[in-house]
Protein backbone atom coordinates (compact mmCIF):
# COMPACT_ATOMS: atom_id res chain seq x y z
CA UNK A 1 0.00 0.00 0.00
CA UNK A 2 2.73 2.34 0.58
CA UNK A 3 4.06 2.53 -2.88
CA UNK A 4 0.54 2.92 -4.32
CA UNK A 5 -0.14 5.71 -1.75
CA UNK A 6 2.98 7.54 -2.80
CA UNK A 7 2.21 6.99 -6.62
CA UNK A 8 -1.26 8.52 -5.49
CA UNK A 9 0.31 11.25 -3.97
CA UNK A 10 2.85 12.01 -6.73
CA UNK A 11 -0.15 11.93 -8.68
CA UNK A 12 -2.13 14.40 -6.85
CA UNK A 13 0.48 16.91 -6.56
CA UNK A 14 0.99 17.04 -10.06
CA UNK A 15 -2.69 17.68 -10.99
CA UNK A 16 -2.88 20.01 -8.10
CA UNK A 17 -0.67 21.82 -10.47
CA UNK A 18 -2.22 21.33 -13.09
CA UNK A 19 -5.32 22.95 -11.96
CA UNK A 20 -3.71 26.25 -11.68
CA UNK A 21 -0.70 25.88 -14.06
CA UNK A 22 -0.42 24.53 -17.57
CA UNK A 23 -3.33 23.19 -16.99
CA UNK A 24 -3.65 19.99 -19.68
CA UNK A 25 -7.06 19.12 -17.49
CA UNK A 26 -5.80 16.03 -16.43
CA UNK A 27 -6.27 16.93 -12.82
CA UNK A 28 -10.26 16.77 -13.84
CA UNK A 29 -11.84 13.46 -12.66
CA UNK A 30 -12.33 11.41 -15.94
CA UNK A 31 -9.14 11.28 -15.95
CA UNK A 32 -8.05 11.17 -12.30
CA UNK A 33 -10.75 8.18 -11.85
CA UNK A 34 -8.40 6.23 -14.94
CA UNK A 35 -5.01 6.96 -13.12
CA UNK A 36 -6.41 6.04 -9.33
CA UNK A 37 -7.53 3.22 -11.08
CA UNK A 38 -5.10 1.85 -12.62
CA UNK A 39 -2.23 2.44 -9.66
CA UNK A 40 -4.36 0.49 -7.38
CA UNK A 41 -5.39 -2.48 -9.82
CA UNK A 42 -8.94 -1.74 -10.68
CA UNK A 43 -8.86 0.29 -14.22
CA UNK A 44 -12.78 0.11 -15.37
CA UNK A 45 -13.89 1.12 -11.89
CA UNK A 46 -11.74 3.95 -11.82
CA UNK A 47 -13.43 5.01 -15.12
CA UNK A 48 -16.65 4.92 -14.11
CA UNK A 49 -16.05 6.24 -10.85
CA UNK A 50 -14.41 9.37 -12.66
CA UNK A 51 -16.80 9.75 -15.16
CA UNK A 52 -19.40 10.24 -12.32
CA UNK A 53 -17.26 12.24 -10.60
CA UNK A 54 -16.31 14.30 -13.82
CA UNK A 55 -20.47 14.65 -14.06
CA UNK A 56 -20.84 16.25 -10.55
CA UNK A 57 -17.73 19.35 -10.88
CA UNK A 58 -19.13 19.92 -14.41
CA UNK A 59 -20.19 23.07 -12.92
CA UNK A 60 -17.34 23.54 -10.13
CA UNK A 61 -14.79 25.53 -12.23
CA UNK A 62 -13.37 28.81 -10.74
CA UNK A 63 -15.25 31.36 -12.23
CA UNK A 64 -13.47 35.00 -12.21
CA UNK A 65 -11.08 33.40 -9.44
CA UNK A 66 -14.14 31.76 -7.23
CA UNK A 67 -13.04 28.19 -5.78
CA UNK A 68 -15.37 25.92 -5.63
CA UNK A 69 -15.14 22.25 -3.30
CA UNK A 70 -11.59 20.78 -4.79
CA UNK A 71 -11.70 18.87 -7.90
CA UNK A 72 -8.31 17.13 -7.48
CA UNK A 73 -8.34 15.96 -4.17
CA UNK A 74 -12.18 15.20 -4.75
CA UNK A 75 -11.30 13.27 -7.60
CA UNK A 76 -8.45 11.06 -6.06
CA UNK A 77 -10.00 10.39 -2.97
CA UNK A 78 -13.27 9.53 -4.51
CA UNK A 79 -12.13 7.06 -6.81
CA UNK A 80 -9.61 5.72 -4.22
CA UNK A 81 -12.19 5.18 -1.98
CA UNK A 82 -14.68 3.64 -3.88
CA UNK A 83 -11.89 1.05 -5.34
CA UNK A 84 -10.83 0.51 -1.77
CA UNK A 85 -14.08 -0.29 0.02
CA UNK A 86 -15.61 -1.59 -2.63
CA UNK A 87 -18.40 1.02 -2.58
CA UNK A 88 -20.69 1.85 -5.52
CA UNK A 89 -19.43 4.87 -7.62
CA UNK A 90 -22.30 7.15 -6.51
CA UNK A 91 -21.70 5.85 -2.91
CA UNK A 92 -18.19 7.55 -3.60
CA UNK A 93 -19.30 10.69 -4.76
CA UNK A 94 -21.27 11.39 -1.64
CA UNK A 95 -17.92 10.54 0.70
CA UNK A 96 -15.83 12.84 -1.81
CA UNK A 97 -17.47 15.73 -1.42
CA UNK A 98 -17.13 16.25 2.03
CA UNK A 99 -13.00 15.83 1.61
CA UNK A 100 -13.30 18.18 -1.00
CA UNK A 101 -14.70 21.12 0.58
CA UNK A 102 -12.42 20.96 3.50
CA UNK A 103 -9.35 21.03 1.07
CA UNK A 104 -10.82 23.96 -0.18
CA UNK A 105 -10.93 25.57 2.80
CA UNK A 106 -7.63 25.04 3.52
CA UNK A 107 -6.39 26.20 -0.01
CA UNK A 108 -7.62 29.27 -0.10
CA UNK A 109 -6.36 30.00 3.47
CA UNK A 110 -2.94 28.93 1.42
CA UNK A 111 -3.77 31.65 -1.22
CA UNK A 112 -4.16 34.42 0.95
CA UNK A 113 -0.53 33.55 2.77
CA UNK A 114 0.50 33.39 -0.92
CA UNK A 115 1.42 37.13 -0.81
CA UNK A 116 4.78 36.64 0.83
CA UNK A 117 5.56 35.69 -3.08
CA UNK A 118 3.89 38.84 -4.32
CA UNK A 119 5.89 40.94 -1.81
CA UNK A 120 9.57 39.19 -2.44
CA UNK A 121 8.56 39.98 -6.27
CA UNK A 122 8.11 43.17 -5.62
CA UNK A 123 11.73 43.12 -3.62
CA UNK A 124 13.44 42.08 -6.47
CA UNK A 125 11.52 44.43 -9.33
CA UNK A 126 12.67 47.43 -7.06
CA UNK A 127 16.82 46.08 -8.04
CA UNK A 128 15.61 45.08 -11.68
CA UNK A 129 16.05 41.73 -10.92
CA UNK A 130 14.31 39.60 -13.72
CA UNK A 131 15.96 36.23 -12.71
CA UNK A 132 14.41 36.32 -8.79
CA UNK A 133 11.07 37.13 -10.29
CA UNK A 134 11.10 34.06 -12.49
CA UNK A 135 12.18 32.38 -9.92
CA UNK A 136 9.84 33.29 -7.44
CA UNK A 137 7.14 32.98 -9.49
CA UNK A 138 7.96 29.41 -10.23
CA UNK A 139 8.79 28.51 -6.86
CA UNK A 140 4.94 29.63 -6.40
CA UNK A 141 4.07 25.73 -7.13
CA UNK A 142 6.26 23.97 -5.00
CA UNK A 143 4.04 24.49 -1.48
CA UNK A 144 1.40 23.21 -3.17
CA UNK A 145 2.57 20.44 -4.76
CA UNK A 146 3.43 19.77 -0.94
CA UNK A 147 0.08 19.96 0.05
CA UNK A 148 -1.83 18.27 -2.41
CA UNK A 149 0.38 15.22 -2.55
CA UNK A 150 0.03 15.03 1.88
CA UNK A 151 -3.54 15.41 1.49
CA UNK A 152 -4.06 12.35 -0.97
CA UNK A 153 -1.27 10.12 1.18
CA UNK A 154 -1.75 10.69 5.02
CA UNK A 155 -5.81 9.25 4.39
CA UNK A 156 -5.05 6.60 1.73
CA UNK A 157 -1.64 5.17 3.97
CA UNK A 158 -3.02 5.45 6.95
CA UNK A 159 -6.98 4.96 6.58
CA UNK A 160 -7.48 2.68 3.85
CA UNK A 161 -8.15 0.12 6.27
CA UNK A 162 -9.86 2.58 8.79
CA UNK A 163 -12.05 4.26 6.19
CA UNK A 164 -13.42 0.17 4.85
CA UNK A 165 -14.65 -0.21 8.41
CA UNK A 166 -16.09 2.74 8.94
CA UNK A 167 -17.88 2.57 5.36
CA UNK A 168 -19.42 -1.22 6.84
CA UNK A 169 -20.69 0.40 9.87
CA UNK A 170 -22.82 3.08 8.44
CA UNK A 171 -26.40 1.87 8.44
CA UNK A 172 -28.15 0.84 5.10
CA UNK A 173 -30.80 4.02 4.83
CA UNK A 174 -27.48 6.00 5.15
CA UNK A 175 -25.52 4.35 2.18
CA UNK A 176 -28.78 3.94 0.00
CA UNK A 177 -29.46 7.75 0.70
CA UNK A 178 -25.87 8.48 -0.49
CA UNK A 179 -26.26 6.61 -3.60
CA UNK A 180 -29.08 8.61 -4.64
CA UNK A 181 -27.18 11.92 -3.42
CA UNK A 182 -24.46 10.32 -5.93
CA UNK A 183 -26.68 10.35 -8.38
CA UNK A 184 -28.74 13.33 -8.51
CA UNK A 185 -25.70 15.22 -7.39
CA UNK A 186 -24.84 15.96 -11.08
CA UNK A 187 -27.21 18.50 -10.96
CA UNK A 188 -25.67 20.80 -8.69
CA UNK A 189 -23.01 21.18 -11.36
CA UNK A 190 -25.31 21.84 -14.06
CA UNK A 191 -27.44 24.11 -11.68
CA UNK A 192 -24.24 25.89 -11.87
CA UNK A 193 -23.76 26.17 -15.36
CA UNK A 194 -27.29 27.99 -15.67
CA UNK A 195 -27.05 30.40 -12.59
CA UNK A 196 -24.45 32.34 -15.11
CA UNK A 197 -25.62 31.16 -18.70
CA UNK A 198 -29.17 30.66 -18.59
CA UNK A 199 -31.05 33.87 -19.72
CA UNK A 200 -34.48 34.34 -20.78
CA UNK A 201 -33.75 34.70 -24.37
CA UNK A 202 -31.90 31.35 -24.14
CA UNK A 203 -34.11 28.80 -22.34
CA UNK A 204 -35.47 26.95 -25.11
CA UNK A 205 -31.80 26.25 -26.36
CA UNK A 206 -31.58 24.59 -22.86
CA UNK A 207 -35.04 22.58 -23.90
CA UNK A 208 -34.01 21.87 -26.87
CA UNK A 209 -30.99 19.56 -26.01
CA UNK A 210 -33.11 18.53 -23.19
CA UNK A 211 -35.85 16.75 -25.98
CA UNK A 212 -33.43 15.93 -28.51
CA UNK A 213 -31.73 13.39 -25.50
CA UNK A 214 -35.57 12.41 -24.00
CA UNK A 215 -36.97 11.91 -27.22
CA UNK A 216 -34.77 11.05 -30.02
CA UNK A 217 -31.96 9.45 -27.72
CA UNK A 218 -28.79 11.66 -29.30
CA UNK A 219 -25.67 11.24 -28.17
CA UNK A 220 -23.79 14.33 -26.91
CA UNK A 221 -21.98 14.88 -29.89
CA UNK A 222 -24.56 15.25 -32.28
CA UNK A 223 -26.24 17.36 -29.26
CA UNK A 224 -23.02 19.41 -29.66
CA UNK A 225 -22.87 19.91 -33.52
CA UNK A 226 -26.99 20.60 -33.50
CA UNK A 227 -25.90 23.28 -31.23
CA UNK A 228 -22.90 24.40 -32.84
CA UNK A 229 -25.71 24.54 -36.35
CA UNK A 230 -27.80 26.55 -34.59
CA UNK A 231 -25.57 29.21 -32.82
CA UNK A 232 -24.47 29.73 -36.42
CA UNK A 233 -27.93 30.34 -37.29
CA UNK A 234 -28.56 32.87 -35.30
CA UNK A 235 -25.24 34.70 -36.16
CA UNK A 236 -25.54 34.65 -40.10
CA UNK A 237 -29.35 35.86 -39.39
CA UNK A 238 -28.55 38.34 -37.41
CA UNK A 239 -31.00 37.07 -34.65
CA UNK A 240 -28.28 37.56 -32.31
CA UNK A 241 -28.48 41.93 -30.68
CA UNK A 242 -25.04 43.07 -30.06
CA UNK A 243 -24.24 45.56 -27.37
CA UNK A 244 -26.42 47.73 -28.26
CA UNK A 245 -29.57 46.38 -29.11
CA UNK A 246 -29.02 46.52 -32.37
CA UNK A 247 -28.99 43.51 -34.85
CA UNK A 248 -25.84 41.77 -35.87
CA UNK A 249 -25.56 42.10 -39.70
CA UNK A 250 -21.79 41.26 -40.23
CA UNK A 251 -19.08 39.84 -38.60
CA UNK A 252 -16.68 41.15 -35.30
CA UNK B 1 20.33 57.99 -25.89
CA UNK B 2 20.52 56.48 -29.74
CA UNK B 3 19.56 52.94 -30.15
CA UNK B 4 19.15 50.47 -33.43
CA UNK B 5 15.26 50.30 -33.61
CA UNK B 6 15.77 46.95 -35.21
CA UNK B 7 17.29 45.92 -31.99
CA UNK B 8 14.54 45.82 -29.66
CA UNK B 9 11.86 44.84 -32.12
CA UNK B 10 10.39 42.01 -30.91
CA UNK B 11 10.55 38.66 -32.49
CA UNK B 12 9.15 35.31 -32.51
CA UNK B 13 11.06 33.80 -30.48
CA UNK B 14 10.12 36.27 -27.50
CA UNK B 15 6.75 36.15 -28.42
CA UNK B 16 6.80 32.39 -28.30
CA UNK B 17 8.68 32.67 -25.18
CA UNK B 18 5.96 34.53 -23.76
CA UNK B 19 3.02 32.12 -24.96
CA UNK B 20 4.59 28.94 -23.11
CA UNK B 21 5.04 31.16 -20.14
CA UNK B 22 1.80 32.26 -19.74
CA UNK B 23 1.03 28.88 -19.06
CA UNK B 24 2.41 29.36 -15.62
CA UNK B 25 0.07 32.62 -15.16
CA UNK B 26 -1.03 31.53 -12.14
CA UNK B 27 2.22 30.11 -10.31
CA UNK B 28 2.37 32.35 -7.73
CA UNK B 29 -1.75 32.99 -7.39
CA UNK B 30 -2.15 34.92 -4.01
CA UNK B 31 -5.80 36.58 -3.25
CA UNK B 32 -3.94 40.05 -2.79
CA UNK B 33 -2.88 40.86 -6.56
CA UNK B 34 -3.94 37.39 -7.94
CA UNK B 35 -2.03 36.80 -11.24
CA UNK B 36 0.48 39.66 -11.08
CA UNK B 37 3.56 37.53 -10.57
CA UNK B 38 2.91 35.19 -13.16
CA UNK B 39 1.82 38.28 -15.73
CA UNK B 40 5.24 39.61 -14.99
CA UNK B 41 6.98 36.19 -15.34
CA UNK B 42 5.15 35.89 -19.04
CA UNK B 43 5.99 39.80 -20.16
CA UNK B 44 9.48 39.18 -19.23
CA UNK B 45 10.95 37.97 -22.19
CA UNK B 46 9.87 41.22 -24.34
CA UNK B 47 10.59 43.53 -21.24
CA UNK B 48 14.42 42.38 -21.56
CA UNK B 49 14.48 42.77 -24.63
CA UNK B 50 12.90 46.06 -24.95
CA UNK B 51 14.72 47.77 -21.99
CA UNK B 52 18.19 45.95 -22.92
CA UNK B 53 20.14 48.73 -22.22
CA UNK B 54 17.77 50.81 -20.18
CA UNK B 55 18.01 49.59 -16.06
CA UNK B 56 16.04 52.16 -14.83
CA UNK B 57 13.38 52.08 -17.49
CA UNK B 58 12.82 48.04 -17.03
CA UNK B 59 12.97 48.61 -13.34
CA UNK B 60 9.80 50.78 -13.41
CA UNK B 61 8.30 48.41 -16.04
CA UNK B 62 8.65 45.94 -13.96
CA UNK B 63 7.14 47.75 -10.50
CA UNK B 64 4.21 48.47 -12.92
CA UNK B 65 3.63 45.28 -14.09
CA UNK B 66 3.26 43.61 -10.50
CA UNK B 67 -0.54 45.79 -10.08
CA UNK B 68 -3.05 43.49 -9.54
CA UNK B 69 -3.82 41.36 -12.53
CA UNK B 70 -7.00 38.28 -13.18
CA UNK B 71 -8.21 37.48 -16.31
CA UNK B 72 -8.20 34.25 -17.90
CA UNK B 73 -5.71 31.79 -18.41
CA UNK B 74 -6.16 30.64 -21.78
CA UNK B 75 -6.86 34.18 -22.80
CA UNK B 76 -4.21 36.05 -21.44
CA UNK B 77 -1.82 36.05 -24.39
CA UNK B 78 -3.92 38.51 -27.06
CA UNK B 79 -3.27 40.73 -23.62
CA UNK B 80 0.08 39.75 -24.15
CA UNK B 81 0.86 40.70 -26.98
CA UNK B 82 -0.97 43.80 -26.87
CA UNK B 83 0.88 44.99 -24.55
CA UNK B 84 4.49 43.75 -25.10
CA UNK B 85 3.84 45.91 -28.68
CA UNK B 86 2.76 48.66 -26.88
CA UNK B 87 6.14 48.54 -25.03
CA UNK B 88 7.61 48.33 -28.45
CA UNK B 89 6.55 51.29 -29.48
CA UNK B 90 7.52 52.86 -25.99
CA UNK B 91 3.76 53.93 -25.16
CA UNK B 92 3.05 56.20 -22.20
CA UNK B 93 3.36 54.10 -18.87
CA UNK B 94 -0.31 55.06 -17.97
CA UNK B 95 -2.26 53.86 -21.25
CA UNK B 96 -0.24 50.86 -21.09
CA UNK B 97 -1.58 50.15 -17.71
CA UNK B 98 -4.90 51.32 -18.87
CA UNK B 99 -5.33 48.85 -22.17
CA UNK B 100 -3.81 45.99 -19.58
CA UNK B 101 -7.10 47.09 -16.86
CA UNK B 102 -9.13 47.64 -19.91
CA UNK B 103 -8.84 44.13 -21.23
CA UNK B 104 -8.50 41.64 -18.31
CA UNK B 105 -11.87 42.13 -17.82
CA UNK B 106 -13.67 41.59 -20.98
CA UNK B 107 -11.40 38.66 -21.48
CA UNK B 108 -11.76 37.14 -18.63
CA UNK B 109 -15.58 36.74 -19.45
CA UNK B 110 -15.15 35.88 -22.10
CA UNK B 111 -12.57 33.20 -20.93
CA UNK B 112 -15.06 31.99 -18.42
CA UNK B 113 -18.07 31.37 -21.06
CA UNK B 114 -15.85 30.02 -23.95
CA UNK B 115 -13.77 28.03 -21.83
CA UNK B 116 -15.14 26.91 -18.64
CA UNK B 117 -18.91 27.04 -19.58
CA UNK B 118 -18.38 25.76 -23.18
CA UNK B 119 -15.88 24.16 -24.17
CA UNK B 120 -14.88 22.13 -20.99
CA UNK B 121 -18.47 20.58 -20.22
CA UNK B 122 -18.59 19.40 -24.02
CA UNK B 123 -15.30 18.02 -24.22
CA UNK B 124 -15.30 16.29 -20.56
CA UNK B 125 -19.16 15.36 -21.10
CA UNK B 126 -18.17 13.46 -23.96
CA UNK B 127 -15.20 11.51 -22.44
CA UNK B 128 -17.28 11.02 -19.45
CA UNK B 129 -19.90 9.67 -21.63
CA UNK B 130 -17.38 7.34 -22.66
CA UNK B 131 -15.47 6.59 -19.38
CA UNK B 132 -19.33 5.91 -17.60
CA UNK B 133 -19.29 2.77 -19.87
CA UNK B 134 -16.12 1.49 -19.39
CA UNK B 135 -14.42 2.43 -22.42
CA UNK B 136 -10.67 3.79 -21.64
CA UNK B 137 -10.50 6.06 -24.41
CA UNK B 138 -13.17 8.06 -22.65
CA UNK B 139 -10.15 10.19 -20.92
CA UNK B 140 -7.40 10.34 -23.84
CA UNK B 141 -10.55 11.67 -26.30
CA UNK B 142 -11.46 14.33 -23.25
CA UNK B 143 -7.11 15.31 -23.11
CA UNK B 144 -6.76 15.55 -26.90
CA UNK B 145 -10.27 17.17 -27.84
CA UNK B 146 -9.59 20.35 -24.74
CA UNK B 147 -6.00 20.62 -25.30
CA UNK B 148 -5.84 21.02 -29.31
CA UNK B 149 -8.19 23.92 -28.67
CA UNK B 150 -6.48 25.44 -25.39
CA UNK B 151 -3.15 24.99 -27.01
CA UNK B 152 -4.62 26.93 -30.34
CA UNK B 153 -5.87 29.85 -28.32
CA UNK B 154 -2.55 30.19 -26.19
CA UNK B 155 -0.09 30.18 -29.41
CA UNK B 156 -2.85 31.95 -31.35
CA UNK B 157 -3.49 34.69 -29.02
CA UNK B 158 -0.18 35.52 -29.04
CA UNK B 159 -0.01 36.57 -32.53
CA UNK B 160 -3.07 37.72 -32.70
CA UNK B 161 -2.21 40.28 -30.00
CA UNK B 162 0.85 41.55 -31.14
CA UNK B 163 0.20 41.81 -34.73
CA UNK B 164 -3.37 43.72 -34.29
CA UNK B 165 -2.03 45.56 -31.16
CA UNK B 166 -3.91 48.53 -30.29
CA UNK B 167 -6.39 47.70 -33.37
CA UNK B 168 -7.94 44.79 -31.52
CA UNK B 169 -8.91 46.38 -28.81
CA UNK B 170 -11.55 48.20 -30.41
CA UNK B 171 -12.34 44.56 -32.38
CA UNK B 172 -12.65 42.57 -28.93
CA UNK B 173 -14.66 45.39 -27.15
CA UNK B 174 -17.78 44.87 -29.88
CA UNK B 175 -17.16 41.49 -29.95
CA UNK B 176 -17.52 39.95 -26.47
CA UNK B 177 -21.44 39.73 -26.09
CA UNK B 178 -21.41 38.45 -29.53
CA UNK B 179 -19.16 35.71 -28.77
CA UNK B 180 -20.75 35.26 -24.99
CA UNK B 181 -23.67 34.52 -26.38
CA UNK B 182 -22.97 32.19 -29.50
CA UNK B 183 -20.99 30.24 -26.23
CA UNK B 184 -24.02 30.30 -24.47
CA UNK B 185 -26.15 29.06 -27.42
CA UNK B 186 -23.70 25.95 -27.89
CA UNK B 187 -23.55 25.78 -24.06
CA UNK B 188 -27.27 25.18 -22.73
CA UNK B 189 -27.93 22.66 -25.89
CA UNK B 190 -25.46 20.77 -24.42
CA UNK B 191 -26.49 21.24 -21.12
CA UNK B 192 -29.82 20.24 -21.50
CA UNK B 193 -28.51 16.85 -22.99
CA UNK B 194 -26.50 15.92 -20.00
CA UNK B 195 -29.68 16.96 -17.40
CA UNK B 196 -31.08 14.37 -19.87
CA UNK B 197 -28.52 11.93 -19.50
CA UNK B 198 -26.68 11.96 -16.34
CA UNK B 199 -29.17 12.70 -13.70
CA UNK B 200 -30.23 9.25 -12.23
CA UNK B 201 -33.55 10.04 -10.23
CA UNK B 202 -36.33 7.79 -10.70
CA UNK B 203 -39.20 6.99 -8.15
CA UNK B 204 -40.16 3.91 -6.93
CA UNK B 205 -43.70 4.28 -5.00
CA UNK B 206 -46.58 2.69 -6.28
CA UNK B 207 -49.97 3.74 -6.39
CA UNK B 208 -52.96 1.52 -5.28
CA UNK B 209 -56.53 2.28 -6.50
CA UNK B 210 -58.42 -0.11 -5.23
CA UNK B 211 -57.12 -3.32 -6.70
CA UNK B 212 -55.42 -1.52 -9.64
CA UNK B 213 -51.54 -0.68 -9.14
CA UNK B 214 -49.72 2.03 -10.45
CA UNK B 215 -45.68 2.66 -10.71
CA UNK B 216 -45.74 6.17 -10.44
CA UNK B 217 -42.38 6.70 -12.71
CA UNK B 218 -43.12 4.28 -15.59
CA UNK B 219 -46.94 4.50 -15.43
CA UNK B 220 -47.39 8.36 -14.69
CA UNK B 221 -44.02 10.42 -14.93
CA UNK B 222 -42.98 8.98 -18.00
CA UNK B 223 -46.19 9.27 -19.63
CA UNK B 224 -46.09 12.52 -19.53
CA UNK B 225 -42.21 13.71 -19.95
CA UNK B 226 -39.72 11.06 -19.19
CA UNK B 227 -36.52 13.51 -17.52
CA UNK B 228 -39.48 15.10 -15.57
CA UNK B 229 -37.66 14.51 -12.28
CA UNK B 230 -34.05 15.32 -13.36
CA UNK B 231 -34.93 18.32 -15.01
CA UNK B 232 -37.40 19.51 -12.59
CA UNK B 233 -34.77 18.53 -9.75
CA UNK B 234 -32.14 20.77 -11.81
CA UNK B 235 -34.12 23.76 -11.61
CA UNK B 236 -34.50 23.52 -7.97
CA UNK B 237 -30.87 23.46 -7.31
CA UNK B 238 -30.77 26.66 -9.81
CA UNK B 239 -33.78 28.17 -7.96
CA UNK B 240 -31.73 27.71 -4.81
CA UNK B 241 -28.12 29.13 -6.29
CA UNK B 242 -30.43 32.27 -7.35
CA UNK B 243 -31.41 32.28 -3.63
CA UNK B 244 -28.01 32.97 -2.79
CA UNK B 245 -27.63 29.45 -1.20
CA UNK B 246 -23.28 28.38 -1.29
CA UNK B 247 -22.71 25.23 -3.62
CA UNK B 248 -21.04 23.66 -0.34
CA UNK B 249 -24.61 24.24 1.86
CA UNK B 250 -26.57 23.19 -1.41
CA UNK B 251 -24.20 19.85 -1.83
CA UNK B 252 -25.66 19.35 2.34
CA UNK B 253 -29.44 19.97 1.53
CA UNK B 254 -28.83 17.65 -1.79
CA UNK B 255 -27.69 14.87 0.90
CA UNK B 256 -30.05 15.12 3.52
CA UNK B 257 -33.24 15.20 0.92
CA UNK B 258 -31.73 12.20 -0.59
CA UNK B 259 -30.94 10.18 2.60
CA UNK B 260 -34.69 11.47 4.00
CA UNK B 261 -35.60 10.17 0.59
CA UNK B 262 -34.59 6.86 1.09
CA UNK B 263 -36.29 6.58 4.49
CA UNK B 264 -39.72 6.87 3.24
CA UNK B 265 -39.03 5.08 0.02
CA UNK B 266 -39.53 8.21 -2.24
CA UNK B 267 -36.15 8.09 -4.20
Amino acid sequence: MLIKALLIALYAGLAGIDLFDVQLHFHRPVVTGAIVGLILGDFEKGLVVGATLELVWMGMVPLAGAQPPNVVIGGVLGTAFAILTKVDPKVAVGLAVPFAIAVQAAITFILTVYSWFIHKADKYAEEGNAKGVEFINLAGMIPLFIFYALVAFLPLYFGADAAKSIVNSIPKVIIGGLQVAGGIMPALGFAMLLKIMLKREFIHFLLLGFVLVTYFKLSLIAVAIIGIIVAAYSYFNGNLKNDDGEAITDGI
Amino acid sequence: MAYNSNDKKLSKKELYSMAWRSLFLQASFCYERMQAGGWLYSLLPALKKIYKDRKDDLKKAMKDHLEFFNTHPFLVTPILGIIAAMEEKGEDRDAIRGVKIALMGPLGGIGDAIAWLTILPICAGLGASLAIQGNAFGPILFLILFNVIHFALVFGGINYGYNTGLNALASLKTGTKTISSLASIVGLTVVGALIASYISMKTPLVIHAGKAKVALQTGVLDKILPNMLPLAFTFFIYWLLKKGLSPTKIIGIIILFSIVCKYFGVL
